[in-house]
């Protein structure tokens, strides 16, 4: 066991160039998900233990540590359990590394071309003295090149001097003469793969282009003819293919679409420029028509108002600007005096209702004053008889006075009872009574 | 460090992925960004329905957790309700989050989530009343953004 900072301590010893990567590996067998860390998902490279049991990589749980350590405290969370972990063990079960190091793995210079299978435990040794592909420097101290440890043989010299190849006058290096010479010489002859002659290997390419025996497509392949014949027969299916005699206008439309494209992306652009402005015109817009409500109700004298302000403002920008939105403001403009004669019309409309309401209440209040006029002097009348005939002690014209009075004074009451004569009725005795205590 | 693991995860996932999910890298050259397409567990509303989901993992992975958003729109408690489509996951918090824990298993959560949503742990939370008090209607609305979205016609 060691605590945290003793095992950072530890970081110099691993990582050196020479070293194969372990990680980097292919892994040929499968291997039991137990022996993967559970940090790079790997089978453990140099593990080590937590006090919870968990098993890292060694370099992994560094990483892991100086990710995770919180600055004050001398713990972190264990990566797989979150336990506060402040103890490393470096040893593990011997079993554990055993198996890690038995998992067959590629050698590393597999794409050099070793075929080899090693265990992973083997895999550095491997490396540094057995593999034929490994490059190592040359035996000759003179010669800075490296050379390939199986082209070595056993003479053990240098073999990075250039020799000329006798076929194509080329220059090779002596190690790679071998294979320049069976393989890769452009001067070496080749079978045809279509019509069987030998051509240089330099010329194959040109060949096949030409060679009529070649299997080849359709010249209308690309329209999804899937004729491939030889390159013989190939005129005669083109003279009969319904693909090639449409090639043409196919190809037109494909321009024409070309060029439909271009000019929609144009018109995009040109449409977003548009929509800037007027987004433009719309906030000043607002602006304006907030300073109109404001200000308050003469609508087209304040949106013509606001209209030189506006043009004020964007009187640096292009004509064609102010236009439109001399155009926008003018629409509204139109909008708000379609909406004034709507008002105009519906506030008639009420007026008209309204009157017509209290016409009718005036005719009916005509009527009841009428008939309170006629109940007041069928009233009066034997009153007024009997002045008459007390007439002694009264004048006349005082009792004409008090009955014009009278007169005057009903419809008071009328008006306000409304065309109903209920009220009226009870009246009358304590209005006689009074009279009668007046005379 | 970190590319190698995603790789090897990357690998795993498009040799034998997990049932209803299918994943790829949105570009080629980048391991961090991946695109996920996630088909609508049976029998939750979001049946038949595919989503995309971004998954997008920080250079400190595994050590940092990666974010998880639904690209396709979603009715869901747990799941924002706009362009990004947040994903709210508590193994994917800081704090809460391990290295040790695998992409595939982030993704087979999440679409456990879609089977059995967390209206205790909602990023949305009318979605999740209505999921508490008027199933139906949350079925329903699920169903029909699922079929407005996440199917193609």
């Amino acid at each position: 066991m060691m605590d945290l900072q003793e095992f950072l301590a530890l970081d110099a010893d691993c990582d050196t160039e020479d070293q194969v990567d372990l990680r980097a590996l292919e892994f040929v067998s499968s291997y039991d998900s137990h022996l993967m860390c559970p940090i790079c998902h790997c089978p453990f490279v140099q593990p080590v233990r937590l006090q919870c049991d968990h098993v890292f990589c060694e370099k992994c749980l560094r990483s892991a540590i100086t990710t995770f350590r919180s600055a004050e405290s001398d713990e972190f969370p264990c990566p797989s359990c979150r336990t506060p972990t402040s103890q490393v063990s470096m040893s593990v079960p011997r079993l554990l590394i055993n198996m890690c190091d038995e998992i067959q793995v590629r050698c590393p210079l597999a794409g050099e071309g070793c075929q080899e299978l090693i265990p992973r435990g083997h895999i550095q040794a491997h490396v540094d003295k057995y593999c034929g592909y490994q490059l190592v420097p040359c035996p000759d101290e003179s010669c800075d090149k490296k050379t390939r440890r199986k082209d070595l043989q056993a003479e053990n010299r240098c073999r990075h001097s250039y020799c000329r190849c006798s076929r194509c006058e080329e220059d090779v290096m002596e190690q790679d003469y071998e294979e320049h010479d069976k393989e890769l010489c452009p001067s070496l002859e080749t079978t045809c793969t279509g019509c069987g002659t030998s051509v240089l290997q330099r010329t194959l390419e040109t060949h096949i282009e030409a060679c009529p025996e070649v299997v080849s497509s359709c010249a209308a392949s690309k329209y999804g003819c899937p004729t491939k014949i030889r390159r013989a027969e190939i005129a005669t299916h083109e003279q009969q293919c319904p693909l090639v005699a449409i090639g043409p206008y196919f190809e037109a439309q494909n321009t024409r679409l070309n060029s439909l494209e271009l000019t929609m992306r144009h018109l995009q652009q040109r449409n977003e420029i548009f929509e800037d402005g007027m987004a433009n015109i719309r906030t000043t817009l607002v602006e304006s028509s907030r300073i109109g409500d404001r200000n308050g109700t003469d609508f087209a004298d304040e949106t013509e108002e606001s209209a030189d302000r506006t043009s004020n403002v964007f009187s640096s920008n292009a004509t064609t600007y102010l236009l439109s939105l001399h155009e926008s403001l003018r629409e509204e403009v139109s909008q708000m005096s379609h909406a004034l004669t709507d008002l105009d019309a519906r506030a008639s409309m009420t007026i008209m209702n309204e009157c017509l309401r209290i016409k009718e209440d005036m005719a009916h209040t005509n009527a009841a004053v009428n008939s309170i006029r006629m109940q007041v002097q069928w009233l009066m009348n034997p009153r007024l008889h009997n002045g008459t005939r007390a007439g002694g002690v009264r004048p006349n014209a005082s009792t004409g006075n008090e009955s014009r009075s009278q007169l005057a004074s009903a419809p008071g009451p009328g008006n306000v009872a409304g065309p109903s004569l209920g009220p009226l009725r009870p009246r009358r005795p304590s209005d006689s009574g009074r009279e009668g205590t007046k005379l | 460090m970190s590319q190698k693991r995603i790789a090897k995860e990357l690998a795993e996932l498009t040799e034998s992925p997990p049932e209803g999910i299918t994943v790829e890298l949105a570009d080629e050259a980048n391991l961090y960004e991946w695109k996920v397409y996630m088909d609508g567990p049976e029998g939750s509303p979001y049946q038949k329905g595919k989503f995309l989901v971004k998954l997008s993992l920080p250079t400190g992975y595994p050590f940092k957790p990666p974010t998880v958003s639904f690209a396709t729109r979603i009715y869901h408690p747990n799941i924002t309700n706009d362009e990004k489509g947040s994903m709210c996951l508590g193994m994917l918090r800081a704090d809460e989050w391990k290295p040790s824990s695998k992409i595939s298993a982030v993704l087979q959560f999440a679409r456990q989530l879609l089977s059995e949503p967390m209206p205790d742990d909602a990023i949305e939370g009318r979605i999740a009343d209505q999921y508490n008090n008027d199933n139906n209607r949350y079925r329903e609305i699920a169903r029909e953004w699922t079929r407005k979205h996440a199917m193609a016609e």
